[in-house]
């Protein structure tokens, strides 16, 4: 069943984002003038100011760069605490703010080894796929 | 540069030291406020921001020793919103020749008013903030913030996750420093034990009953690993000071408290890496070594330091940043005393954003002023001729340097 979480943010800009996700692909922009690759979701490369930005497939890997848990309500029933959160260091650059699948933050290492999973998941904007992170 | 949303500040000119400064210093009564708001007793009301202001505006008029008639600027902050200039001079009983809104936090106006009172543009200004935002009641986290209003993305971008909250940059940046560093939390605890005691010696401190490491332990969590006593404090208040032409100063009765540098550094790519790995190191040491230039002074010249203590482990971010103690050895440096009265460089000595008041980086600079002057009091620094304050957020730094004007 899907779970129900906060609102994503759903700019023309990030769509592509979330359709990839509806694919099972994570998708993150690279500039096509410096190769950058920024992550959230930008309208002009923000090392150079390009907008020559295209959504790549990345492969997922990266290592658990941090983590912090939730102690106090920000969301009301929506996601009740404590919940584990962690932040990604993608291979390909990007630091990614994800949620742990299959692990907790009490097990968690400084640059343990990690790979995209896909939830099923709803807002108001209805239902979608959102990149979790669990032990490669 | 892109538009950060901030105060515009003047380039970081040595000819523009020291040309400048503040006269008067006015506060509202924060650790009264706070009670009041807390106990909400029988008729009670939510202060208002005219009010805080006015009071704020009167007591820095009286500590300057000046007529409020010799005001011909008022310069307005608010962070969510506060009266017009017209209603705020007609509140204050002043007819300024010039009145307006001129930004919010404590980033950038400064150096803003500095740079106009040394073009001529203005004389003597009276620059107010003031803020409601605990009677409001205000939540700094979950949907509070939204694609298309003001602030970073970090601060919405990831609600699907459940991340959000200055709060969780400050705990994502703690975690890794413990990792890296093989520090633990009743390790980062020493740092706002420390400041809690600076604010046991401010009457005006909202928070200064003393706390053991073992209380900071059993203290709720906001974000784990960050306890409550880790994060800063929300109050209502407003700050005023008053600031003029360095000549006028020195005719004025009080020891003048000249601004001697500046600068600003801003994160412009790959946030979450810098703020969590490198927790702004390379901002804060550019705009630390700009603003020491543009003084003419080294970080050794500096003997006090009001950093922007949002976090605890912010702070220690600050203190090593600006080149006080190496990477990786600022909680070590607080624990060996050397952020306290008689060490290397008392910090946040009336207790800072943890313990004293939340006014978005305008409450320490009164503190500056008393410490500069030597009206410290119980917790005066010997001998101080140097102040750094610096508002340091989640992607950016403004760093301001004060020098003791006789």
């Amino acid at each position: 069943m899907a779970e129900k979480r906060p609102p994503r943010a759903l700019e023309p800009k990030d769509k592509p984002f979330w359709e990839g996700c509806a694919k099972g692909e994570l998708l993150i922009q690279k500039c096509g003038k410096c190769g950058h690759r920024p992550w959230p979701v930008v309208q002009e490369c923000e090392q150079c100011g390009s907008d020559a930005l295209t959504f790549e497939r990345v492969s997922g890997n990266g290592k658990l760069a941090s983590w912090c848990t939730f102690e106090r309500p920000y969301y009301g029933d929506l996601m009740p605490v404590p919940y584990d959160t962690i932040l990604v260091e993608l291979e390909e650059g990007p630091w990614f703010i994800s949620n742990p699948l299959g692990f907790a933050n009490a097990e968690a290492e400084l640059g343990m080894p990690v790979k995209v999973a896909f939830i099923d998941c709803e807002d108001q904007h209805g239902a979608y796929r959102l990149p979790v992170f669990e032990r490669a | 540069m892109a538009d950060h949303g901030m105060t515009p500040m003047p380039p970081s000119l040595r000819e523009h030291s020291r040309k400048a400064s503040i006269v008067g210093v006015g506060e509202t009564d924060y650790a009264k406020d706070y009670a009041a708001e807390r106990k909400r007793p029988e008729g009670w009301e939510p202060p208002t921001i005219d009010d805080l202001c006015k009071l704020a505006f009167d007591r820095a008029v009286a500590d300057a020793g000046i007529d409020a008639s010799e005001i011909d600027a008022l310069a307005l902050h608010y962070t969510f919103g506060g009266p017009e200039p017209e209603e705020m001079t007609r509140h204050l009983g002043i007819s300024p020749e010039k009145a307006w809104v001129n930004g919010h936090i404590f980033a950038g106006p400064l150096p803003n008013i500095v740079g106009r009172i040394i073009s001529g543009e203005v004389k003597t200004v009276a620059m107010l903030f003031g803020i409601g935002n605990r009677s409001s009641g205000r939540q700094f986290g979950g949907n509070t913030y939204s694609a298309g209003m003001a602030g970073p993305a970090s601060y919405y971008y990831f609600h699907p996750w459940g991340w959000s909250s200055q709060a969780a940059h400050w705990a994502m940046m703690a975690q890794r420093y413990f990792a890296k560093f093989g520090k633990r939390e009743e390790d980062l605890g020493h740092v706002p034990m420390i400041v809690r005691q600076h604010a046991g010696r401010n009457d005006n401190a909202i928070m200064q009953k003393p706390f053991t490491i073992d209380e900071y332990m059993a203290s709720r969590y906001i974000v784990r690993p960050l306890h409550l006593f880790d994060i800063c404090l929300v109050n209502d208040g407003a700050v005023c000071l008053i600031v003029t032409t360095a000549d006028r100063a020195r005719d004025m009765p009080k020891t003048p408290v000249d601004i001697a540098g500046w600068s600003e550094a801003y994160i412009e790519q790959d946030k979450f890496r810098v703020m969590v790995d490198e927790r702004l190191r390379p901002q804060i040491q550019a705009a630390g070594n700009e603003a020491l230039a543009m003084a003419d002074l080294s970080i050794d010249d500096i003997g006090h330091f009001e950093g922007y203590d949002v976090a605890s482990i912010h702070l220690v971010n600050q203190i090593e940043g600006f080149g006080f103690t190496p990477d990786g050895t600022g909680i070590d440096f607080a624990q060996d005393g050397q952020i306290t009265l008689g060490g290397r460089i008392p910090t946040n000595i009336a207790g800072g954003n943890m313990s004293a008041n939340y006014m978005q980086g305008w409450g320490q600079v009164p503190e500056i002023v008393r410490q500069l002057r030597g009206e410290g009091g119980a917790r005066q620094i010997d001998g101080l001729n140097t102040s750094l304050s610096a508002m340091t957020q989640t992607d950016c730094v403004h760093p301001v340097i004060y020098t003791r004007g006789d």
